[in-house]
């Protein structure tokens, strides 16, 4: 099914150019005039002119009256292009938060909706401050009353961190692996977790399988850990955006995986 | 500023994405990659290229961090995958409007909110029909078709026809239709108000919900568990009954949901 997939010629010929790419992303907002063009872009006339021509025999621009106006199905065209363009800046922008990690549990659809990510800050330990990632991390989930969460491992603070949580009546649901149940979950003092588990606070979804992916979503923010190709974590790097639209992109992960098990 | 210096700002601006979608070689390696692992010989015969150009676009590729050579198979790297995943998104995008060229560019499309047109990939199965000279009403005729058989449907009417009204009450009274949510303008919502007969079968009904919007409705969706149809107004304001867009996959009905939403969620207050 696949196959059929393959770079059609307009998509090159739109990319192929710099100076098309710029001359539609000046008409988005008003028609305009080569003239005005020159005056904005600071290209030269006759690239203008010859390109401007180029785009209108492909049927992306209408020239009225001196006035060059971009076809509605041209903007459509150049916001996907850009989306694409924003998507593969992005993957550059935090090369090494992706490069040589596993990203196999991320879903297809949180891939193609990594733009939503775009306000993020990698967050790095140093050798002054090798736990910020994770006091990170931690600040935040003080800070919420509601907390949803992948955890694929254990940390000893994560069973008082969520009862705190569950005592001042936040919500608090997580996946986890099976195995760590006992070790989080039991380790929550038993009325606080018993009353919460009664009237739904506290949700706990867990895995036979192993987890790849850390997450956790706060009233405020998300943020994303990944495991390394060798298998082991990355505890010194952490993808953190307070964005709504990053924010949704991990609930609808959190739901995916969970919607998995 | 100079001319030159404009250029290589432009140059830099757009050099990530001039990179991977002017070269046929790269990007069809890249997609070659993204099914599974391969060889040489396997992107040879898939490319139907010499061995010594695959190579150079392999090296290319592996100097960009895309692929890596792991044995004696060429996959892609994290980056390449998230990268390939995202090209694919364009490209089926780019086809699914494509394929239905005329539609999109003969209506005006401000009734649909960008982010549901950055994702028309979703509507790749999706495809319109229309009415010819010999058959003035096919199009109509397809979606009360269409309606016939739903149970549930969920409706953003933009317009005031007692013609789908009649058809839409007729499945209403015949228990064919058990829930009907409707999306409607406040004066559509009035000239229903103004009719006795719509006003008992649509507003006095348990099984309709009317979800009055104070904007200006440019589109006319309609969704059920089994399919999405889309109708459109013409650039001059006129509604086009001539053309309904029609899908069924899960991914048709996904976008119409999203756009659905949208509208149910802007300022509404019910009945």
């Amino acid at each position: 099914m696949i196959s059929h997939y393959d770079l059609n010629s307009d998509i090159k010929f739109l990319a192929k150019s710099e100076i098309r790419l710029k001359i539609i992303s000046e008409l988005q907002n008003k028609p305009k005039s080569v003239k005005d063009l020159v005056k904005t872009t600071k290209i030269t006339y006759s690239s203008i002119s010859s390109n401007l021509t180029k785009l209108e025999e492909h049927n992306y621009v209408t020239k009225k009256k001196n006035k060059y106006y971009l076809n509605p199905l041209s903007e459509i065209y150049y916001k996907n292009l850009m989306d694409f363009k924003m998507s593969v800046d992005l993957i550059n922008d935090f090369n090494d938060f992706w490069n040589k990690h596993n990203i196999d549990q991320l879903s297809i659809e949180s891939i193609q909706n990594i733009i939503d990510l775009k306000d993020s800050k990698l967050v790095k330990t140093s050798p002054l401050d090798i736990y910020k990632t994770h006091n990170t991390i931690k600040k935040k989930i003080i800070e919420s009353r509601n907390i949803k969460a992948i955890f694929p491992y254990l940390h000893p603070e994560y069973p008082q961190l969520i009862e705190n949580i569950l005592e001042n009546d936040g919500t608090v649901e997580l996946i986890i692996p099976k195995n760590m149940f006992k070790k989080m979950i039991l380790e929550i003092e038993e009325d606080i977790r018993k009353s919460a588990t009664k009237n739904g606070r506290l949700k706990v979804y867990t895995t036979a399988d192993e987890l790849k992916l850390y997450l956790t979503l706060c009233d405020e923010s998300m943020s994303l850990g990944l495991f390394k190709n060798d298998g082991s974590f990355d505890q010194n790097r952490i993808l953190i955006s307070s964005s709504e639209k990053s924010q949704k992109w991990a609930d609808d992960l959190f739901t995916t995986m969970k919607e998995k098990m | 500023m100079t001319n030159i210096q404009t250029k290589r700002q432009l140059n830099e601006e757009y050099k990530n994405i001039k990179y991977i979608l002017t070269s046929t070689m790269r990007s069809r390696l890249i997609l070659a990659m993204y099914r599974s692992p391969k060889n040489l010989e396997e992107l040879r015969n898939e490319l139907k290229k010499p061995s010594a150009t695959i190579l150079h676009g392999l090296k290319e590729l592996e100097t960009k961090n895309l692929i890596r050579k792991v044995q004696k198979k060429y996959q892609l790297t994290s980056n390449g995958f998230l990268l390939a995943t995202n090209m694919i998104k364009l490209i089926e995008n780019w086809s699914s409007i494509n394929k239905n060229t005329s539609f999109w560019d003969n209506h005006d499309l401000k009734g649909i909110p960008k982010e549901l047109l950055k994702n028309m990939h979703l509507l790749k199965d999706a495809t319109y029909i229309t009415s010819t000279t010999s058959d003035l009403s096919n199009a109509f005729n397809k979606y009360i078709n269409l309606i016939s058989t739903s149970k549930e449907l969920k409706i953003i009417m933009p317009i005031y026809s007692e013609n789908h009204f009649r058809h839409i009450i007729g499945l209403l009274n015949e228990n064919k239709l058990n829930y009907l949510e409707l999306v409607i303008s406040k004066e559509i919502l009035s000239s229903i108000r103004l009719n006795e007969s719509l006003k008992k079968a649509l507003l006095r009904n348990k099984k309709v919900k009317i979800i009055c919007v104070k904007k200006n409705l440019k589109i006319f969706l309609t969704y059920s568990p089994e399919f999405m149809s889309l109708t459109l107004f013409f650039k001059d304001g006129h509604y086009d009954d001539s053309q309904i867009l029609i899908g069924k996959s899960e991914n048709s009905l996904k976008w119409a949901s999203e756009l659905y939403s949208t509208y149910k969620e802007v300022n509404h207050e019910e009945k």
